[in-house]
């Protein structure tokens, strides 16, 4: 049985017991599977790359049996990381999912949101979410201290926007 | 006569204390500065392929990791060695405590990271148990 540790609402400013009934609800929450292999030796976010509309509920959970994930975006306030979420979107941290433990957030800014596991990043387990229209992309600079692996794992905001879900197990 | 006596004391002595200084491993939990690795970082309690983790955390992140069956016995002794520590010419591990006495084969594989061990690494496990007991640290 999984337990929902949170919900929050990523973009908007605003609680989200506050904004919960005048939001478009469509349907169930997108949802985003923390995967690995049984020896640990590969993770990844399924599906990587995901279009969804402003509003829609985002939910991650952990359905690797044999370890710990995080959903966590890129901000400067989640371990000084670079900003890779869009201008007045509030950022989000699960923290550690055990397995079947899920987390949510609701995204209300439009634009391109990558995000990335606490413990996995260095294994290239990131992932990107567009909301709406994908406005510019996110900033690279040569001070940005995301792992090569990360930064080549993001699927492009095209393929993204042609595919609706891009899944890379 | 006395002196013989004397001497013998002091030896059965000694190995009583040696006995007492060396930490218990066979049965979970182990003695010493070990402490549950589901205690010390947020990780399932019993991994599957694995069992339940014991470690001393000032060994992080080498270990060596003990590591328990469901009914607490020893199955295996875990290292976990870091990729980049590996491809360093200037870094080595040395003297790694090997507290499970005979190993009956070894597994060598890649892992991505964990709460604990965050970077990717290598498991080098010390089987202590036939392959066959294995299934004794399987996923439920």
């Amino acid at each position: 049985m999984p337990s929902r540790r949170h919900v929050l609402l990523a973009g908007g400013g605003l609680l989200a017991g506050l904004a919960w009934p005048r939001l478009p609800l469509a349907g169930s929450p997108a949802e985003i599977r923390m995967q690995g292999k049984a020896d640990g030796s590969h993770v990844w976010f399924d599906p990587i790359g995901l279009h969804v509309e402003p509003g829609q509920i985002i939910r991650w959970i952990n359905l690797d049996p044999g370890n710990s994930h995080t959903a966590t975006a890129y901000h400067p306030k989640n371990a000084d990381h670079p900003l890779r979420i869009p201008d007045g979107a509030e950022p989000w941290n699960s923290d550690y999912l055990l397995p079947n433990e899920t987390f949510s957030v609701m995204l209300t800014v439009e634009g391109v949101y990558d995000f990335f596991c606490i413990p996995h990043e260095h294994a290239g387990m990131v992932g990107r979410i567009v909301v709406g229209r994908p406005g510019s992309p996110p900033k690279e600079s040569a001070h940005q201290t995301i792992p090569d692996i990360a930064l080549q794992a993001f699927p492009s905001i095209d393929e993204i926007m042609q595919r609706g879900a891009v899944r890379r197990t | 006569m006395i002196f013989r006596f004397a001497v013998a004391a002091i030896g059965i002595a000694a190995l009583t204390i040696s006995a007492l200084a060396a930490d218990q491993v066979e049965k979970a939990p182990p003695s010493g500065a070990y402490k549950k690795v589901s205690e010390l970082v947020k990780l399932p309690d019993f991994l599957p392929g694995l069992g339940q983790l014991y470690v001393d955390p000032k060994t992080l992140p080498a270990g060596p990791f003990l590591a328990y069956d469901h009914d607490g016995k020893l199955v295996s002794t875990v290292y976990m060695l870091p990729i980049e520590d590996l491809t360093n010419k200037d870094k080595r591990f040395d003297d790694l405590a090997a507290p499970g006495g005979k190993v009956d084969h070894v597994d060598v594989y890649f892992n991505a990271g964990h709460p604990g061990v965050e970077k990717p690494h290598a498991h080098v496990v010390l089987w202590h148990v036939p392959k066959a007991a294995e299934t004794r640290v399987a996923g439920q």
